[in-house]
C-alpha cells in the first residue's frame, strides 16, 4: 500500500521547497544589503533588525498584540469553563449550545463579523464602536471554539460525575467542587485552549483593520504597512510573526501532546 | 456513578431555573454578539429608505460586482481543488514514510504551516516570487523570464500564496482518514488476485470520498472568506468579494453601506452551505474510523 520509493521522494522535495523556501527567503532578506541582481544576497547585515527593533511603535504594537491576545484567551476561559462544567455536568443535552456557538464563530468570516457588529452596535449606545472593547469581543467570537473544544475534550476524558459526587458527598459545594477538583483535572484543556486562542488573536489582522483601524495598532497591522515601505524591515517582522507562532504551537504540543490542528479547531479565512 | 447527576438533576422548576442563570452569560454573548448582529445585517440587506426591497441585491449585479463574485468563487475552487489533489497527493507520501522521525517532521511542518496565514505569508511570496524575488532571480538566471507575464500580486500569484496554507490544511485534514485504511483490506484485496489500481479504484477512493469533499468544502470556505493574505499582496487591485466588503466598511467607496450588507449575506450564504456540507460530510467520513 505504500508509494513507490522514488516518486515518495519526489513528492516530499517538492512539497518541502514549496513550504521552506518562502520562509528562508523572507529570512536571508531581513537579513541582506542588496538582494535584487543576484540570486544570493550580496551581503549580510543585521542593520534592518535593530532598525526595526529599536522604533517605539515596535514595542508598542508587539505589547497590544500580546494585551489583545492575552485578553480574549483570559476571558474566553473565563466565559467558557465554568459554564461547560455546568452544562457536562447538569444539563448535558444542552451541549448542543455550545456545537452551534462554534458553528457560527466557525462559519463567519471576519469580514463579515466586524460588518455585522459595526452595523448593530454603532445604533446602540454602548462603549464600544472604535474601541478595544469591540475588538476583544470579535475576537472572543472568532476563537469560541478553540477555547470550548479542548475544555469539553477534557471534560469528557475525566469521570465528572464520579468527581462531583465524591466532593459533594465530602461537603463541597459547586463552587468549591470546581476550583479544587475539576479546574485541576481540565488545566490541560484549559491550556490548549488559551494558546490555541493567543496565536489565533496574535495573528488577527482583519477585524482589527475594520474595527479599529489605526486607533489600535497590532503587530500584524504594522507589519502590513511596513510592506508597502519598507521590504527588509517588513521581513525582520514577518519572521517574528512566524516564530511566534511557531513558539505557540510548540507549546502547545508540549502541553496537550497534541497538534494545534485537529479537524476540531479550524479557523477559516486567513 | 450516575447518583451525582440524579442528585444534581432534581428536576424541580426551582432548579432547572437555576440551571439556566447559570447560562445567563454565555447566552448574552452568543445573543449580543452572533445571533443579533448577523439578523439584523440579514434584515438591513432588504431594507432601503422606502421600506421592504431586494434594491440592494439587485445593485449587488454590477458587472464589477458581479466579476468579484466570480473572482472569488474561481479563487476558491482553484485552491480547493489543487489543495486537496495535491494535499492527498503529499499526505499519501507522508505516511508511507518510513523514518518516524521523518514523518513526524512532516506532519509539524504541515502543523506550524497552516497557522502561516495573513500578512506575513503574503509577504513571504512578495519575498520569493515578486518581480525581484529569490524564485524570480534564480528563473531569470536560467533564461526563464517570469515577469511581466506572471505577476504574484495577480489572482493567480493569491491562488499560490492561498496553496501555503491550503495545501497543510488538507494533510492534517485528509491524515485521520488515510491512517483509517487498513492494511487487511489491502492485504486481502491483493490475495483476491486485485492490481494496486484495482485496489484504488475499488476500495481506497470510495473510503476516502466522503473525506475529500468534507475536505474540499473546508478548504473553499477557507479562501472564500479569506481577506488578510489577498489585502496585504494585492491591495484593492484584486477584485474579491471580501475586498469589496471591506473597502466598504471602510468607506472608500461611496457609502452604500446597504449593498455591502447584501453581498455580506450572499456570501454569508455561500459559506454556511460550504460549512453545513463540511459538518454533514464528516460525520460520514468518521464511519470507517474506529
Amino acid at each position: 500500500m505504500r508509494m513507490n520509493k522514488l516518486l515518495r521522494s519526489i513528492v516530499l522535495a517538492v512539497f518541502l521547497l514549496f513550504m521552506i523556501v518562502p520562509l528562508i527567503a523572507t529570512l536571508l532578506f531581513s537579513m541582506s544589503t542588496r538582494w535584487d541582481r543576484t540570486i544570493l544576497p550580496e551581503g549580510y547585515t543585521l542593520e534592518w533588525w535593530k532598525t526595526v527593533i529599536s522604533r517605539g511603535a515596535f514595542g508598542l504594537t508587539l505589547k497590544n498584540s500580546f494585551y489583545i491576545s492575552f485578553a480574549t484567551a483570559t476571558a474566553l476561559s473565563i466565559l467558557v469553563t465554568p459554564t461547560a462544567y455546568w452544562v457536562h455536568i447538569r444539563m448535558p443535552k444542552n451541549k448542543i449550545i455550545f456545537e452551534i456557538m462554534s458553528a457560527f464563530s466557525f462559519g463567519i468570516p471576519g469580514v463579515i463579523l466586524a460588518l455585522a457588529l459595526i452595523r448593530f452596535y454603532s445604533g446602540v449606545p454602548l462603549p464600544l464602536i472604535n474601541t478595544t472593547n469591540i475588538l476583544l469581543l470579535a475576537c472572543m467570537e472568532l476563537c469560541f471554539p478553540f477555547m470550548y473544544r479542548p475544555v469539553a475534550n477534557s471534560l469528557d476524558s475525566i469521570d465528572i460525575h464520579t468527581l462531583t459526587e465524591a466532593s459533594q458527598s465530602l461537603g463541597g459545594n459547586w463552587f468549591a467542587t470546581f476550583i479544587h477538583i475539576i479546574l485541576p483535572n481540565i488545566l490541560p484543556g484549559i491550556a490548549s485552549g488559551f494558546l490555541l486562542v493567543f496565536s489565533t488573536v496574535f495573528a488577527e489582522f482583519t477585524l482589527t483593520n475594520l474595527l479599529v483601524g489605526a486607533r489600535f495598532k497590532t503587530f500584524p497591522i504594522y507589519l502590513v504597512e511596513f510592506t508597502r515601505f519598507d521590504g527588509r524591515q517588513a521581513s525582520a517582522l514577518a519572521i517574528i510573526s512566524f516564530v511566534v507562532a511557531w513558539v505557540v504551537s510548540t507549546l502547545l504540543l508540549l502541553v496537550s501532546g497534541k497538534r494545534a490542528l485537529s479537524p476540531d479547531n479550524l479557523t477559516i479565512g486567513h | 456513578m450516575k447518583y451525582a447527576t440524579q442528585l444534581l438533576n432534581k428536576s424541580s422548576i426551582k432548579t432547572r431555573g437555576l440551571n439556566w442563570f447559570a447560562l445567563i452569560p454565555l447566552l448574552i454573548f452568543s445573543i449580543g454578539f452572533q445571533i443579533i448582529p448577523i439578523i439584523s445585517l440579514i434584515s438591513s440587506s432588504f431594507s432601503t429608505k422606502e421600506g421592504l426591497s431586494i434594491e440592494n441585491y439587485q445593485r449587488a449585479f454590477t458587472p464589477h460586482i458581479a466579476e468579484a463574485f466570480r473572482n472569488s468563487l474561481k479563487l476558491s475552487f482553484t485552491t480547493a481543488f489543487l489543495g486537496v489533489g495535491l494535499g492527498l497527493v503529499v499526505a499519501y507520501a507522508i505516511i508511507s514514510t518510513e523514518k518516524k522521525f521523518m514523518k513526524n517532521a512532516l506532519i509539524a511542518l504541515a502543523d506550524v504551516t497552516t497557522n502561516f496565514g495573513g500578512a506575513p505569508l503574503a509577504f513571504a511570496f512578495i519575498v520569493t516570487l515578486g518581480s525581484t524575488g529569490v524564485i524570480t532571480l534564480i528563473l531569470k538566471s536560467m533564461g526563464v523570464f517570469l515577469y511581466p507575464s506572471f505577476r504574484i500580486y495577480s489572482i493567480s500569484g493569491l491562488a499560490i500564496a492561498y496553496l501555503y496554507f491550503q495545501l497543510p490544511l488538507m494533510i492534517m485534514l485528509i491524515l485521520p482518514a488515510l491512517q483509517g485504511l487498513k492494511k487487511e483490506w489491502w492485504e486481502a484485496a491483493i490475495n483476491m488476485g486485485a492490481n494496486s489500481m484495482q485496489f484504488w479504484a475499488r476500495i481506497g477512493l470510495p473510503v476516502l470520498t466522503p473525506s475529500l469533499l468534507s475536505s474540499f468544502f473546508i478548504l473553499f470556505a477557507n479562501s472564500f472568506g479569506a481577506y488578510a493574505t489577498a489585502w496585504t499582496l494585492t491591495g484593492p487591485d484584486v477584485n474579491l468579494i471580501t475586498v469589496q466588503i471591506a473597502s466598504l466598511i471602510r468607506g472608500e467607496v461611496q457609502l452604500e453601506i446597504g449593498l455591502a450588507d447584501a453581498l455580506a449575506v450572499i456570501s454569508l450564504f455561500i459559506i454556511l452551505f460550504c460549512v453545513g456540507g463540511y459538518l454533514l460530510l464528516s460525520t460520514k467520513a468518521k464511519r470507517f474510523r474506529t
